[in-house]
């Protein structure tokens, strides 16, 4: 070899990047950097850094998101608002704790405005159930089998007119700790509440999705 | 385990959570107690909801949108574009009155250095072309051409002070 650079040497030899929408190279070297850093560039408006940040957390804040939100849509815009604020307030992440436990309490958080802003909640009432919703609580009523596709999507469905019945702080309790079975400290970490009040909004959540569903209940039973 | 009703265990405890105990104590319970049997139920299809809507919510997640990616960093631009916009109108706010009063300045400079001293250049030839006649009131070509003339070239001031001189001179 004479060592000269031939035309395409740079190409086979560069790192893999992709490009952005505005022709901004990605680096997927970003993928071994340690969250501290990737924060610390991002802080100096590094766009791959932040870009990387997305990429990697994208999957547990849109858990949180689905959490709160059926609709894709809402799920995605409530997610991409907690990118953003997680931006504007990256200098308050010091590493001390994990950067996905600091994303999941600022998604928490996010969605728990969003839905106090809609505060809707709508008495759940038999005249309001759909016949399939009627079946669906005689048939889980008087059996355990294992419900097939259709009736999953009908207990969702049911279930999240049920959570719409419950203040914001409520629903999350319920769905944290009944629904993943969470512990009481980990609702704590996400939310930043006390334990206390976790356990406060846990009994009261349980209580009212339990005399709602049983005024339902009882209600089929006297028709 | 409370001798009375059984809701309260129910509303303390997540369903999935409840122990083998428990479970047998409250069975033991709802079996005389109809109303309670009621409560229990709920609390039962409340839990198989729940577990539906976060099976659910975990499947979405999962079959999260592909271009979500560039949704956020396309508003991450724009809220970049912004922000810096903002910035300058806050300089702007800020510092506007200093830099509009030191523009001003900077054009009454330019004037007085400029525009004045050609004005004043020219001023300046008038007046010396104006002493130079002063000093030659008469051209050569004058002084050739209109020679038959001579004594009209002396003005009435000139005549009396030679009348004058004379007599002066006489005395």
């Amino acid at each position: 070899m004479n060592g000269r650079v031939r035309k395409g040497d740079h190409l086979s030899k560069a790192p893999l990047c992709r490009l952005t929408p505005k022709g901004a190279l990605l680096s997927n070297s970003y993928e071994q950097t340690s969250d501290l850093e990737l924060a610390r560039q991002a802080r100096a408006e590094d766009e791959s850094a932040f870009a990387e940040i997305v990429r990697r957390y994208s999957p547990r804040v849109f858990h949180v998101a689905h959490r709160f939100f059926r609709d894709r849509g809402q799920a995605e815009e409530a997610a991409q608002e907690t990118f953003l604020k997680a931006f504007a307030q990256l200098k308050s992440f010091a590493g001390r704790g994990s950067m996905e436990g600091w994303l999941t309490r600022i998604a928490t958080n996010t969605c728990l405005n969003m839905l106090r802003s809609a505060s809707r909640r709508p008495e759940l009432i038999t005249p309001d159930l759909t016949e399939d919703e009627t079946d669906w609580l005689e048939k889980v009523s008087d059996s355990s089998e294992r419900l097939d596709a259709e009736q999953q999507v009908i207990a969702a469905d049911l279930a999240e007119r049920l959570l719409e019945t419950l203040p914001a702080e409520d629903r999350l309790a319920l769905m944290m700790i009944d629904g993943e079975g969470a512990s009481v400290n980990e609702v704590a970490a996400a939310t930043g509440w006390s334990e206390s009040k976790v356990k406060v909004r846990a009994f009261r959540a349980r209580k009212k999705a339990r005399e709602a569903l049983e005024k339902l209940i009882g209600k089929k039973y006297r028709a | 385990m409370p001798e009375g009703h059984i809701t309260e265990i129910l509303d303390n405890t997540p369903f999935i959570a409840l122990t083998q105990s428990e479970l047998s104590a409250i069975r033991e319970h709802t079996s005389s107690c109809s109303e309670c049997a009621n409560a229990f139920q709920a609390a039962q299809i409340s839990s198989v909801l729940l577990k539906e809507r976060i099976s659910e919510a975990a499947t979405s997640a999962a079959n999260a949108n592909p271009f979500f990616q560039t949704r956020v960093l396309a508003a991450w631009r724009e809220q970049q574009e912004q922000a810096s916009a903002w910035s300058f109108r806050r300089l702007w706010n800020t510092t506007g009155a200093i830099v509009a009063s030191m523009a001003a300045t900077t054009a009454a400079l330019a004037a007085l250095t400029f525009v004045v001293p050609v004005t004043d250049t020219n001023n300046q030839q008038t007046a010396a072309n104006q002493q130079a006649a002063a000093l030659l009131p008469y051209s050569a070509e004058t002084v050739v051409l209109e020679q038959d003339q001579g004594d009209n070239q002396l003005t009435n001031d000139q005549v009396i002070n030679a009348i004058y001189v004379d007599d002066d001179e006489g005395r």
